[in-house]
């Protein structure tokens, strides 16, 4: 119940970004598109890719269903997997959920955020100049992003992206823009914007997420736990009648035995 | 007819059929009408106006981008507000507190260009709020 009024809550929060963060990624497709790679630093592809960073979004609390696990999942089998490929992998967090697991598991953090109280511009804004400066500082040479999309309230789905250097979406059309000032300058103001513009959806979208998951979580704990309580009653009943079955026996066997004299 | 949305992170403030629509970009004001070429540029903070029919509407707008194609318009702003919608005694104070911060601070901090742009955006927000309809 809480978790419901909460999601809708959270799915207003959504509802109002979502254009922006959606029309923003349209327009960063098609102002890159066939932009030569060297136009910006976060649009070329490096030649060698070494070490690899995955920010991971997920949440400080449990019992949500798998919506934690998940998200650490698709970073760890990617670790595991690609592990032989690259120097290193490390991870950007947030969530003490994420952090705990991955920790456990001595995966490589950069760092985590736990207790973000609320998503906001300011946040977003040091995030996204922290994850820029650790690409463009050589530290990172790509950089991928996952997150638990909200489809609905009963469907989420893992996402699990490259995200820096940008990619052109290919669906996207080339379009000859008049553009002022150049389109190279323009891309130097748009690209960081809709770095920082996809972070905050997918946080937004990622709490969004999470309360529809733990809504689900604890609607199927309650139905569980209603086939449990009538499962249980059920033997206690049995074990009930048997106990009075058995004392009967004996009374009647001890009159019988009695009245046998 | 032109098809304009103006976005912000907020909301989404404007969708609407209108006639023009006119803002002030990197090099300076543009106006779109319909017909208008492909056009991409970013905006300043200031004002964007738009007319449908006799009625032309004032927003003060902190900056963003713009992408005109194919008679759609679309302008991607961090805010947009309506001339009524401004609070103009709150406009006026952020401008006098920017003022005389710009005063104590010399022009080479971070806090300089941050302040500058506060101001920009109050005398925006006076700007637009005068022309109320």
């Amino acid at each position: 119940m809480v978790s419901a009024s909460k999601l809708r809550r959270a799915q207003t929060d959504l509802e109002k970004i979502r254009d922006y963060a959606v029309k923003m990624g349209e327009l960063t497709g098609r102002v890159v598109m066939n932009m030569p790679e060297d136009a910006h630093p976060l649009l070329a592809t490096r030649e060698e890719i070494k070490k690899v960073l995955i920010v991971s979004i997920g949440s400080d609390r449990g019992l949500c269903g798998g919506f934690n696990t998940n998200v650490a999942l698709a970073a760890e089998n990617f670790a595991r997997m690609n592990h032989p490929n690259y120097e290193r992998i490390a991870i950007y967090i947030f969530g003490r959920k994420i952090r705990d697991y991955l920790g456990k598991r001595k995966m490589d953090i950069v760092k985590d955020w736990t207790d973000v109280k609320k998503v906001d511009q300011d946040l977003v804004d040091t995030v996204a100049a922290e994850i820029i400066e650790l690409y463009l500082s050589g530290e990172f040479d790509k950089v991928y992003l996952s997150y638990t999309s909200f489809v609905s309230a009963v469907k989420q789905r893992v996402i699990f992206d490259e995200f820096i250097p940008i990619k052109t979406p290919e669906e996207s059309e080339y379009i000859d823009y008049i553009s002022e000032p150049a389109r190279t300058e323009i891309v130097g103001t748009l690209i960081p914007r809709y770095i920082s513009t996809k972070i905050y959806y997918s946080l937004i979208e990622s709490q969004t997420s999470e309360h529809a998951a733990r809504m689900s979580a604890m609607e199927n704990a309650t139905s569980n736990c209603g086939e449990m309580v009538r499962y249980l009653t059920l033997v206690y009943n049995k074990r009930r009648q048997e106990g009075i079955t058995n004392e009967m026996m004996d009374i009647v066997g001890g009159a019988e035995a009695l009245r046998g004299k | 007819m032109l098809s304009l949305e103006i976005i912000t992170p907020e909301k989404t403030v404007v969708k609407d059929e209108v006639d023009v629509v006119e803002a002030t970009g990197a090099e300076g004001e543009f106006g779109i009408m319909p017909g208008h070429t492909q056009f991409l540029t970013t905006l300043k903070i200031g004002e964007i106006r738009y007319r449908k029919g006799n009625e032309t509407v004032y927003l003060s707008s902190s900056g963003g981008f713009a992408e005109v194609v194919d008679d759609k318009v679309t302008l991607l702003v961090d805010t947009a507000e309506r001339s009524k919608e401004i609070d103009v005694d709150r406009a006026k104070r952020a401008m006098e507190r920017a003022e005389a911060e710009l005063k104590s601070l010399s022009y080479d901090q971070n806090e300089y260009r941050m302040m500058e742009m506060a101001l920009l955006r109050a005398v925006a927000r006076i700007g637009v709020a005068s022309k109320k309809i």
